[in-house]
């Protein structure tokens, strides 16, 4: 098991290695003129002759990738153009609405699936699982953007029972007290619950919209692996044990079709990244994904590179994450097997 | 003595795959006596499997029992909710099936999962002395350092082993009935012998009736006190175990029984095989299902167009009943 | 099996004739000609590629035989609701939605049809050469795929359009970056698979060479799953090429392209002016899920086992 887990970070290090490679590669080096494309079109050329010494485009390449690297992970992400700000300060800032809605839609997202996935699969119902996959289908087709955008249209300009692109809040509402940043969560913790049931209407259909492509995509796996794990002879065994059918299916089948899944983990973090620079801007939402759309309005390259750097090296080290879970859940790498006749 | 573990009466069981509704048990009775030991052999695909789960009532959705009767301890099962089975399955009537690789949860221990079989029926017992008890088990099945084995997950234990555990599940309740679907199949040949003794003397001592479901026509003859040869869903051939090796009446039964290898007719050269391929369940022919592969009625009108009723023989080794229009014939022809 | 072990008609039943075809793993090495025939005669194809054939239809004829040009604004009649002039209505400039949806029809498949033609052609060569070369050029080649695939799908595709300059082309590029490794990954096992099958062997045997045999056998059993791949790759196309365009990576608005169509709709379609950004949106909708299912019910076909899974 400890090799086992030495190989797999070694791997991590080796994948961060080769993705901040190719991101300098493709940032820095194609460009021709990084500094141009870092300050913006509106420097001066002494700005940017600065810059180009700053990032010392005199050096040889292996020096300038290491300084790009170490900069990096020291977290010296450089500045706005825009408005001067530390990109640290800006994301870090906007980290949390991020983070609240990822994990929001997560948590229904996840639901949706395995409540869909085990609605198709728990009793053989051809009907129904038809529409579930007719389901998965549609949801793969549709973009998150749009679907964001016929979530409005029919939520809230047409039926008027969710909150329009405000943002986090109604304009009346108040923040609740900062400890989390999360207003649902500080809501709850400020005993607000007005202002917590605000914050969750909010959530809602960006929620839906960021979820969407997770979804459909969790729910053709779960159905997949529910339908192969139930037709397993230990199933048959469980209810010739006695086991009620839920039950059986509960400890037995819901296990061994959920673990697999785990490895779709670095999957749905990918597409919660690029799926909240997609959404955000449409609910106005003021999150990491919107700052970095209006980045790219605004050609403010330093936070859109910082943005990139950063989705890889989480995407990454959540994949290494998932590995390793796999490995200490599924007793089968745990513990190797020991043949005794 | 004779008092009856299992009694099924017409039972009959369908898989509606949309088009065509395959026919896996048609019309199926025996009776099964405490401490009887009941082989039914076939070739794979004549409905064995589907025989025993449709007694469990454990057939899933194509699939449904159509109709049938199973008596069990004097009470019919057959038309208990699935609730009310969940009491009697694992209690009075237990499974094994053939792969023990897939007959374990690959993520529960093996302690669990033999504790699991005795906390259904038993909620209220204390968790230590489920746990003792699952580890007498263990050592029941011959399991060394039953104890400490019981942490461990199916992967760690080979295959023979996990047959074990799979017969130590059964055996957890002390069940009336046992149904072993090819116990032995997947293993080899070794370990087939040790699983077969051990299953020899659990039954034994436990008391219990077994229907042994194999195409193993040698485990029968060691094992079985009454064997049921079946045919396309259909039992043709049924009686004391003597009678299907002096006498097999049965067209299908003798020709099953020239495959096995015998290494006194090696010399004969290559064994022969059975013409022809099983029916399809979907399609089954009007009359006598084996009428296209007998070598007595295949050109006989009467085969193809009239189904056979079972008839009573009685032959040099005992009893049999025999689904063939030519049973007496050929039991006399036996008989001289 | 062992002495006194009876078995009976455990092999005869699996070589019945005129039964149902088995799963089995073979039906994925018939020839590639053989694999097109067995989809398009395949019914349940027929819904997906009809509906994929109706909007290349759709992008070649309709923009000939319409009236209105996708670029002619008509501020007069700006924001107008769909009438029988404007099927689809008029945007805020009164250009005809119809008429720029076909447009965008044309640069949608175009371009995703030669992202994946790039993607599997640069990807299929440098699986296949990894997969039959094996050695060191197939580990140095297959760590660069693994530096791709260590980023999210989109996000590289973005970091590829902010490094060469914002565009639909380099949008383009990006997303054909994307979509490498993923054949390269699959065909590479596949050459792997297909070396090791016995009549590779007796190729080999009958003194054919390496060349050879890779064009003549290896090739052909690999464009089955090339062919799954590209249905699938070519509906991710569609998708990332309108995301990026939609946060302003790929074409730029006025474009008539169906993601930018979107973003200049988005601020009228919360106000009634839904048409602007739905048609476009619909469109989209449309093709990218008649690709995904025509990838999966080729998947279901040609791979019944399912051993084969693109994630």
């Amino acid at each position: 098991m400890g090799r086992v887990i030495a190989m797999r970070v070694l791997g991590s290090v080796g994948a961060v290695f080769g993705a901040t490679v190719l991101a300098f590669m493709i940032m820095r080096v194609l460009p021709g003129n990084p500094a141009r494309l870092i300050l913006g079109p509106l420097a001066t050329s002494q700005a940017v002759t600065a810059l180009n010494h700053h990032i010392g485009l005199d050096q040889p390449l292996y020096t300038q990738y290491w300084r790009y690297i170490s900069d990096f992970f020291q977290g010296n992400w450089g500045y706005s153009y825009s408005d001067g700000a530390s990109v640290r300060k800006l994301i870090g800032e906007r980290a949390p609405a991020t983070i609240e809605l990822a994990l929001f839609s997560f948590v229904i997202t996840m639901l949706a699936a395995v409540g869909l996935a085990l609605l198709s699969t728990y009793r053989h119902r051809p009907i129904t699982d038809r529409i579930v996959r007719g389901a998965s289908y549609l949801g793969f087709g549709t973009p998150p953007f749009f679907l964001a955008l016929l979530l409005l249209i029919v939520f809230f300009s047409t039926l008027h029972i969710l909150p329009g692109p405000e943002g986090r809040l109604g304009v009346q509402a108040a923040a609740p007290a900062a400890v989390t940043r999360m207003y649902t969560i500080d809501a709850l913790l400020a005993g607000e619950l007005g202002t917590f049931w605000e914050a969750l209407k909010h959530l809602i259909l960006p929620g839906l919209a960021l979820g969407i492509s997770s979804f459909s995509f969790l729910v053709r796996l779960l159905r997949a692996n529910l339908l192969e794990v139930s037709r397993e002879p230990f199933i048959t065994v469980a209810r010739g044990k006695g086991l009620r059918r839920w039950t059986a299916f509960r400890r037995h089948a819901l296990p061994n079709a959920f673990l697999p899944t785990l490895t779709a983990g670095g999957l749905v973090l990918g597409e919660f990244l690029a799926g909240s620079v997609l959404i955000e801007r449409v609910f106005n939402w003021p999150g990491v994904g919107s700052l970095v759309f209006d980045a790219i309005v605004k050609q403010d390259y330093a936070i859109v590179q910082t943005f990139i750097l950063l989705s890889a090296v989480m995407f990454v080290l959540v994949n290494l994450a998932v590995d390793l879970l796999y490995a200490v859940i599924d007793p089968r790498v745990r513990i190797p097997t020991v043949a005794t006749a | 003595m004779d008092e009856l573990a299992l009694s099924v009466r017409n039972l009959s069981t369908v898989y509606d795959t949309g088009g065509s509704v395959v026919h896996a048990v048609r019309d199926v009775s025996f009776d099964l006596r405490r401490t009887e030991r009941l082989g039914v052999v076939g070739e794979s695909g004549s409905g064995k499997s589907a025989l025993a789960l449709s007694i469990l009532g454990l057939i899933e959705p194509p699939g449904r029992v159509v109709e049938g009767e199973i008596v069990l301890g004097g009470r019919d099962i057959s038309k208990l909710s699935d609730r009310q089975l969940g009491a009697v399955r694992g209690k009075e009537i237990a499974l094994v099936l053939q792969d023990p690789s897939s007959a374990l949860d690959p993520v529960k221990t093996i302690g669990s999962q033999i504790v699991e079989a005795l906390t259904v029926h038993e909620p209220d017992l204390r968790r230590a002395a489920v746990r003792r008890r699952a580890a007498e088990l263990l050592r029941e099945v011959d399991i060394s350092q039953a104890e400490r084995r019981l942490d461990d997950y199916p992967h760690q234990y080979s295959g023979g082993m996990r047959q074990r555990v799979a017969i130590a599940i059964a055996i957890a309740n002390n069940p009336r009935v046992l149904i072993a679907d090819e116990p032995t199949t997947a293993l080899d040949v070794t370990t087939q012998a040790q699983v077969l003794a051990l299953l020899d003397r659990l039954v034994d001592e436990h008391r219990t009736a077994v229907i042994l479901i194999t195409h193993n026509l040698g485990i029968v003859s060691d094992f079985c006190d009454s064997v049921a040869v079946m045919y396309a869903g259909r039992f043709v051939e049924t009686s004391g175990v003597d009678h299907i090796f002096v006498a097999p009446t049965h067209p299908y039964s003798e020709a099953l029984l020239k495959c096995v290898p015998n290494p006194e007719r090696l010399a004969e050269g290559p064994l022969p095989a059975i013409s022809g391929f099983p029916p399809d369940l979907s399609q089954l022919p009007s009359g006598c299902s084996f009428a296209p592969r007998c070598p007595v009625g295949r050109d006989l009108p009467q085969c193809h167009e009239q189904a056979p009723v079972p008839h009573r023989v009685s032959g040099p080794a005992g009893e049999a009943s025999v689904e063939c229009h030519f049973a007496e014939q050929r039991i006399r022809e036996v008989a001289v | 099996m062992g002495p006194g072990t009876l078995s009976i008609g455990e092999d005869v039943a699996a070589a019945r004739p005129g039964g149902p075809p088995g799963p089995d793993r073979t039906s994925l090495s018939v020839r590639g000609g053989q694999a097109l025939r067995a989809v398009l005669a395949d019914r349940k194809l027929a819904v997906p590629l009809g509906v994929l054939a109706l909007m290349v239809l759709f992008a070649i004829f309709m923009p000939i035989f319409w009236s209105h040009g996708p670029d002619k604004q008509d501020l007069i009649n700006s924001l107008g609701s769909p009438s029988a002039s404007h099927p689809l209505g008029t945007d805020q400039l009164g250009r005809d939605v119809l008429a720029r949806v076909a447009t965008g029809a044309r640069i949608s498949l175009v371009v995703a049809t030669l992202v994946t033609l790039a993607g599997a052609i640069v990807g299929g060569l440098i699986g296949l050469f990894a997969g039959t070369l094996g050695g060191a050029s197939d580990g140095v080649v297959m760590r660069v795929m693994d530096a791709i695939l260590a980023f999210p799908p989109l996000i590289l595709a973005m970091a590829v359009t902010v490094g060469l300059g914002i565009g639909l082309d380099t949008a383009a590029i990006g997303v054909s970056l994307v979509s490498v490794p993923w054949y390269a990954r699959l065909l590479r096992s596949e050459a792997l698979r297909i070396r090791s099958l016995p009549f590779i062997e007796a190729a080999h045997a009958m003194g054919a060479t390496r060349g050879r045999i890779i064009a003549r056998h290896v090739v052909p059993h690999m464009l089955p799953v090339l062919f799954i791949q590209m249905a699938a790759a070519f509906g991710y196309a569609v998708l990332a090429l309108a995301g990026l365009s939609f946060v302003g990576l790929g074409a730029q608005v006025p474009t008539p392209e169906w993601g930018a169509m979107i973003t200049e709709g988005l601020s009228y379609s919360l106000t009634g002016q839904w048409w602007i950004s739905i048609c476009p949106g619909v469109a989209l909708l449309i093709t990218v899920t008649a690709a995904s299912m025509l990838s999966d019910r080729m998947r279901d076909l040609l791979d019944p086992r399912g051993q084969y899974a693109r994630l």
